[in-house]
């Protein structure tokens, strides 16, 4: 059923995404941008893009910081101008969206507020995505019980925190852990208010979710190795849902090094075919060295990629906003990557982005 | 310009001395000399290896910096997040002295202290990006430590070198002339002095020479008289007189005669 | 030059741009002290020129640093009194930057270096 009231709230926005998709770069100009020499040249390249009129006024030369700047811009009037377009529910949806920029905004002035830290200079350093209303109150807290209870209390984040941290944990614990602890939680709230939308974009994005819970399973699991962080912390890290949950996680939870995890993620058939290149990038990471070989992170993002050209398959979901947005992200990272490399001379590993279209 | 000397009496004495302490200066020059060789030979070295190192730098922080871009690739931006959780150092330096010529060169060496305050950073995302460019930036400042021994060697090395061709110089064009003008001082001094003493015999001899022609003039002025007296016709005086002389010649003979019993 | 007085030095000090810095810092040179000193600087658009003199004045001066870093773009705003210092410690190096190569000729130790050789 839908079907047939979708495009009564969500039709214009849907075609506005699909418009936004086909502005995504595309294997030909990649080519043309891995060709650049100068910076100035990518410059040019890109006056054939969506950027081009955030980077119009830029003089040169172009630093890469700048560029991603822009970029980011760019990325955010587009969201911003879907956002102030949407009706319910598509507006919540795309402010579920935002709370995972909240969470890094949140762990920064956290971060900013215990070292005693300019709060003003802090609120220029956050993603413009995850800013809340809120958020310029920060100014005035000065410690971190002030931030708790006057700003996060009031923050759409609210219900993370109060489920997991008090405010004496954001004193002690490690920063990494609570930024973790916040990302599971808003994973698993995102995912159950999905699943309440109905089908299809119920279905979509719960494969979509399901792949970045695994990702993150997978990617505390491997870079907890020798670190401080004890296996049932490491356990309580992991969201509660993904294709990996809860079996192989627990199995994730005890295990020591590379080939366990691999061993255990060959019974995904999913994540086997990812593996094949990179077990030699397992040897080699593990011993600290330089591999040209794609890492697992970047099969990661290629999957991710596959992923989120699949959902604008369908027609009808909400799911294509989510991807769209991921999709630009990879974009903006592919762009940042191809400039670094033009800019420090390191034209050999130019084509390590991962391609979108 | 007037020769600078030392302050001395031109004595024999003094000679003696002056002359040991040109030796002592000439021995020191030669030590000192052989010294800034040595240390200019270590530095021409240092600053070799300097030059390459720099230039190797440009590569390694090259590669360093690139290595960041990757992690910005995966996991965004950290840089924040690095710059608030350094706390204490892990990375540090200690010096030790190595010694050339007498100079203390001091050589910085890593110094790492076991665990990182950066091992949880990009847990959810790119933790091995972010260990990987953790180690390619630690080689990268172990390299940056030893061009600072190599420059900190540089400097020290520069300021030894100065001081001891300084050193050199001012033996060479101030002190060793000085004590060889002193030296040249003291013997014309003394020259003077023994011309002084000549000329002053001299006069003395002329002295008594004219006294003893005085006292001739003055016999001979006597004798004159006596002939007058002669030629008055005063015939006794004339033999009392010749009788006189032949008497002193006998006590002449006789006191011979003594000396000769000595 | 005394032994004691470099056996406390053991920090490196750390000038420079943003991503410089963090991978400095990333290697484990950073270091806050009792005072709540930081040893390294980030300098940006809007840092000023008294500001990267201020605090490389005051790591010269600081006892525990051995070393100081600092990016040769941020050098050339204060070559003036790069040039003027010449104390064995803390050693100033001068590192490229991620936008900026490495250029010996402006090198203030390397100027030196030419100017003994005469070439």
């Amino acid at each position: 059923m839908n079907e047939v009231f979708f495009n009564v709230d969500a039709g214009y926005l849907e075609g506005i995404v699909r418009g936004y998709r086909d502005g995504l770069i595309t294997a030909p100009q990649y080519l043309n941008l891995t060709q650049c020499e100068t910076m100035d040249d990518l410059k040019l390249q890109l006056a054939t893009t969506d950027y081009a009129s955030f980077l119009q006024n830029e003089p040169s030369p172009l630093a890469t910081s700048t560029l991603s700047a822009r970029c980011t811009e760019a990325l955010v009037a587009e969201f911003q101008y879907m956002q102030q377009n949407a009706a319910e529910p598509i507006s919540k949806f795309l402010d579920y969206i935002t709370y995972g920029y909240m969470i890094d905004n949140v762990i920064l002035l956290i971060t900013g507020t215990l070292h005693e830290r300019d709060t003003h200079d802090l609120l220029e350093k956050c993603h413009p995505l995850g800013f809340f209303d809120t958020m310029p109150a920060l100014c005035v807290a000065t410690t971190v019980q002030d931030l708790y209870s006057t700003v996060l209390v009031d923050s759409p984040l609210a219900g993370y925190f109060r489920e997991c941290l008090s405010a004496e944990d954001l004193n002690e614990l490690n920063i990494e852990i609570i930024r973790n602890t916040l990302y599971k939680a808003y994973l698993e709230d995102f995912y159950s208010y999905c699943q309440t939308l109905g089908e299809p974009t119920a279905s979509v994005m719960a494969e979509l979710l399901n792949f970045e819970a695994d990702r993150r399973t997978v990617n505390i699991t491997i870079n907890s190795f020798g670190t401080e962080l004890s296996k049932d912390e490491r356990a309580k890290l992991y969201p509660r849902l993904g294709n990996m949950y809860p079996e192989a996680q627990t199995k994730l939870a005890r295990v020591d090094d590379m080939d366990q995890v691999k061993a255990i993620l060959e019974q995904y058939s999913e994540y086997k075919s990812m593996l094949i290149g990179v077990s030699m990038n397992v040897s080699s990471s593990s011993s600290g060295g330089n591999n040209a070989e794609l890492s697992l992170e970047d099969r990661f993002f290629a999957r991710e990629v596959q992923l989120n050209k699949d959902s604008f398959e369908q027609q009808f979901h909400f799911g294509v906003f989510y991807s769209w947005l991921r999709l630009k992200e990879q974009e903006i990272r592919n762009i940042v990557w191809i400039a670094e490399c033009i800019s420090q001379q390191q034209k050999d590993k130019i084509n390590n982005y991962t391609a979108i279209y | 310009m007037a020769a600078v000397r030392d302050n001395v009496f031109p004595t024999r004495m003094n000679l003696t001395v002056t002359k040991a302490r040109l030796k002592g200066a000439q021995t020191g020059h030669s030590l000192l000399k052989r010294k800034s060789e040595a240390l200019t030979t270590r530095f021409r070295v240092i600053v070799r290896k300097i030059e390459d190192a720099k230039l190797k730098m440009g590569k390694v922080m090259q590669n360093a910096s690139f290595s960041l871009a990757e992690v910005a690739y995966i996991t965004g931006d950290i840089s924040y997040q690095v710059r608030e959780s350094a706390k204490r150092a892990t990375f540090k330096v200690s010096a030790k002295q190595e010694n050339v010529s007498g100079v203390l060169l001091p050589a910085f060496e890593p110094d790492m202290q076991a665990g990182s305050q950066f091992e949880l950073t990009g847990l959810g995302r790119g933790g091995q990006q972010i260990q990987k460019a953790r180690a390619v930036y630690i080689k990268a400042v172990e390299t940056l430590v030893e061009l600072a021994s190599l420059q900190t060697a540089f400097v020290i090395l520069d300021e030894v070198i100065k001081l001891t061709n300084r050193r050199v110089n001012a033996i060479e064009y101030v002190i060793i002339p000085r004590i060889e003008n002193t030296i040249s001082y003291i013997n014309s001094e003394l020259d003077e002095q023994d011309r002084e003493e000549f000329y002053r015999l001299k006069k003395i001899q002329g002295k008594k020479k004219d006294r003893a022609a005085a006292a001739a003039a003055a016999q001979n002025e006597l004798d004159e008289l006596a002939k007058l007296s002669i030629q008055d016709g005063n015939l006794h005086s004339e033999i009392g007189l010749s009788e006189d002389q032949s008497a002193a010649r006998n006590i002449l003979a006789e006191q011979v005669d003594e000396d000769i019993i000595f | 030059m005394a032994a004691a007085t470099h056996k406390e030095r053991t920090l490196i000090a750390a000038i420079g741009d943003e991503d410089t810095v963090t991978g400095l810092l990333l290697a484990g040179i950073g270091d806050i002290d009792i005072h709540q000193r930081p040893n390294f600087l980030v300098v940006d658009a809007k840092t000023t020129q008294e500001q990267i003199e201020e605090t490389f004045t005051a790591f010269t001066k600081r006892k525990d640093i051995a070393i100081i870093l600092i990016n040769q773009h941020v050098a050339e705003v204060i070559r003036g009194i790069l040039d003027e210092y010449n104390a064995a410690f803390p050693t100033v190096l001068e590192i490229p930057s991620k936008d900026h190569p490495y250029d010996p000729s402006k090198d203030s130790v390397l100027k030196r270096v030419q100017l003994l050789f005469g070439d």
